[in-house]
């Protein structure tokens, strides 16, 4: 049990040369392989003539650094909302937060078309809000809504309908493909200056998410422990549904939908180090970053030299394993 | 429970045709080419046939109409049965990846194979169809391996792994047509979403046969979908041998669904939403309800389908979504009915 115990405290030291190396793969291979030394003279001796300087500068370098934000973002998320709901099949893209977003960008997009970039990460954040309040408030409303299969079901439904609404009201106003661009995550367009704008949010949102970590393990040993416990389940719950909502809310604005992130990681991560939310949520932002970035460099093989939406190939790999947690917790069990 | 006599139930079945030929002949009369009554009537007859009228009929308006409701009537029949044996109100062909299994094997057709069958016509018709069959035939196999579970069909993992397998399916789609040339593209997209906006006459005559055979199998079956709701145990202490029973029926829904599929792509909610009303309106006998399910899944095609057409025009939505937004509103109506 020693090396138990020891594991979560080693992958987070282990962590940063993993993602060290996953930056530095992420920044060499693509359409255009650069070698090594060109990517240490583009960091320290910048040449804005070089096209290969402005390549790592300005493409690989925030699109690496992206990936991995957005992975931490989404795995913490679906940590949290695993652990608060005790539903194995609680994520983001699940339970309608991420179409949310989608929506209020898209009625951003026809109404506000010049909205700046701090805008546009607002309309996100209202709409992550929008999506969770309205899957969490009807499952909440409902008999035995949170369960597993009956709050993905509300999910899924509810996440059917923001995104038919967005996807109509796309082709009404004919910006259809505008709004794809949305939907079918882009982190090779990252905005250097939108990653920048985001850091504050995110750093609310993991404080928050650290914050309600303790309290989380409680929630999930079930409502009435808590409560004899003491645990002011309430509070308590705000902050986590704050915290989910502003790191999906972020995410989507970065770079639009990517499903199962925010689903896989979580276990994995309870797979490796136990069932303590403490431990739970920063190893499942440090696997997420790492998972999101390989799954990056992997979309730009896939289809070569084209790109592949990286919600397909986060798909691609998800849904095997969905499959297999489904098979191995037989779609009863609690998380 | 509303009281389940005969008499309702033709009054039912006879309301919803009637309100179903209401529908279909607002959706034949009216367009951005606004006809008359009588040019209908003209035009269906034969008499002195005016040419522009009888394309606007019979090439563009009829056949659109005619595949909306077989879809509608199938894929209404099919939510019903799926719900009798999962005996989960919430289950649909939809969520159960069905739809999205069937699409991946149609984009595979358009990729691979439709270039060098498509001077053969019929042939060319007929294959999509099948491919269609084929890919809703494989998830169901796949969802079967991953919800058997002690030697039984675990409904409750069903529909778990049936989200798993429709959103899997959905990103290979998505992988797929991106590989292909920009026209296949707008193809396959405004299929995927679910369109009747390419109807003809050999889509038809493609995904009849299918309904003609499996609708009356299970139909011949409804009384064994009325043991299953007494509970598994009970239809199997009844008599009914519970496993053959559920994969015949499942086999044809299946069936059902993946011939819809492919000539309309993924329109959901239908096979949610038809049952709930027929069970509200004429009880829970699936002798009745299913033909009910039936006529009021193709009313409701059809004018949503009419909705998709001219609401917008000269944007045309899918039918697809026009569906899901009336349904969404319908299903939550229905989580908070079913409380009480």
């Amino acid at each position: 049990m020693r090396f138990k115990i020891s594991l979560p405290a080693f992958i987070l030291w282990l962590s940063p040369i993993a993602m060290v190396f996953t930056i530095l793969a992420s920044i060499l291979y693509g359409a255009k392989n650069i070698d090594s030394t060109t990517v240490w003279d583009a960091v320290f001796h910048f040449d804005p003539g070089n096209v290969n300087h402005q390549i790592v500068m300005h493409s690989r370098m925030p699109r690496a650094v992206g990936a991995l934000l957005i992975g931490a973002f989404l795995a913490i998320s679906g940590a949290v909302m695993q652990g608060m709901t005790r539903n194995y099949l609680a994520s983001p893209s699940i339970m309608g937060v991420s179409d949310g977003s989608v929506f209020t960008i898209t009625l951003c997009t026809i109404f506000a078309p010049n909205a700046s970039s701090l805008d546009m990460i607002m309309y996100s954040l209202i709409g992550s809000a929008l999506g969770a309040g309205i899957a969490f408030g009807l499952a909440s409303l409902l008999p035995n809504g949170m369960s597993p299969v009956r709050m993905a079901i509300i999910g899924t439904i509810i996440g059917t309908f923001l995104s038919s609404v967005s996807a109509a009201m796309a082709s009404y106003f004919q910006i259809s493909q505008n709004i794809s661009f949305w939907y079918h995550a882009r982190l090779h367009q990252m905005d250097p200056g939108m990653l920048k704008l985001t850091v504050p949010f995110a750093v609310v949102g993991i404080a928050m998410a650290l914050l309600v970590s303790k309290s989380i393990t409680i929630l999930s040993l079930g409502e009435e422990v808590s409560m004899s416990l003491g645990l002011r389940t309430v509070l308590v719950k705000a902050m986590a549904v704050a915290s989910v909502v502003i790191l999906t809310g972020i995410s989507v604005a970065l770079a639009g939908n990517i499903g199962f992130v925010g689903l896989i990681v979580p276990h994995i991560t309870r797979f490796l180090v136990g069932v303590d939310y403490r431990r739970i949520i920063p190893c499942a932002g440090v696997l997420g970053a790492i998972f999101l970035a390989l799954s990056d460099i992997l979309s730009r093989f896939l289809n070569y030299p084209f790109e592949t939406p990286i919600g397909v190939v986060t798909s691609l790999v998800g849904v095997p394993f969905f499959l297999y947690l489904i098979r191995k917790k037989g779609g009863r069990e609690d998380a | 429970m509303p009281k389940a006599s005969t008499g309702r139930f033709w009054a039912v079945l006879l309301a919803s045709m009637g309100a179903t030929l209401v529908a279909i002949y607002v959706s034949l009369t009216n367009g951005v080419f606004d006809l008359t009554v009588t040019d209908v009537i003209k035009t269906l007859l034969g008499i002195d046939p005016e040419p522009a009228h009888e394309l606007i009929i019979f090439d563009f308006r009829l056949p659109r109409i005619v595949i909306a409701a077989l879809v509608g009537f199938g894929l209404g029949v099919a939510g019903a049965v799926i719900q009798g044996i999962t005996r989960n109100g919430l289950a649909d062909p939809g969520i159960l990846g069905i739809n999205a299994g069937a699409g991946v094997a149609i984009v595979v057709f358009m990729f691979f194979f439709e270039e060098k069958i498509a001077g053969s016509g019929w042939m060319s018709a007929l294959a999509m169809p099948l491919f269609g069959w084929i890919g809703g035939l494989a998830t169901a196999a796949l969802i079967y391996l991953f919800s058997w579970r002690n030697g039984g069909l675990d409904p409750q993992r069903l529909i778990l792994v049936g989200i798993a397998a429709g959103s899997g399916l959905g990103a290979l789609s998505l992988y797929l047509s991106l590989k292909m040339n920009p026209q296949d593209f707008e193809m396959a997209t405004i299929w995927l979403t679910g369109s009747i906006w390419n109807a003809n006459w050999k889509y038809i005559v493609s995904i009849l046969p299918l309904l003609v055979v499996l609708v009356p199998v299970i139909l011949s079956k409804s009384s064994v979908l009325d043991l299953f709701q007494l509970g598994e145990e009970t239809a199997k202490g009844l008599g009914v041998s519970t496993e053959k029973e559920k994969n015949v029926l499942l086999l044809c829904s299946i069936g059902i669904v993946s011939a819809c599929v492919s000539v309309s792509g993924n329109i959901g909610f239908v096979g949610l939403m038809a049952p709930h009303i027929a069970k509200r309106l004429v009880g829970i006998r699936h002798s009745r309800v299913l033909p009910v399910c039936g006529t009021l899944g193709m009313l409701l095609v059809i004018v949503s389908d009419f909705v998709a057409k001219n609401v917008f025009s000269p944007v045309e939505l899918s039918v697809g979504i026009v569906i899901s937004i009336i349904g969404v509103p319908y299903f939550v109506y229905l989580l908070f009915v079913t409380k009480a």
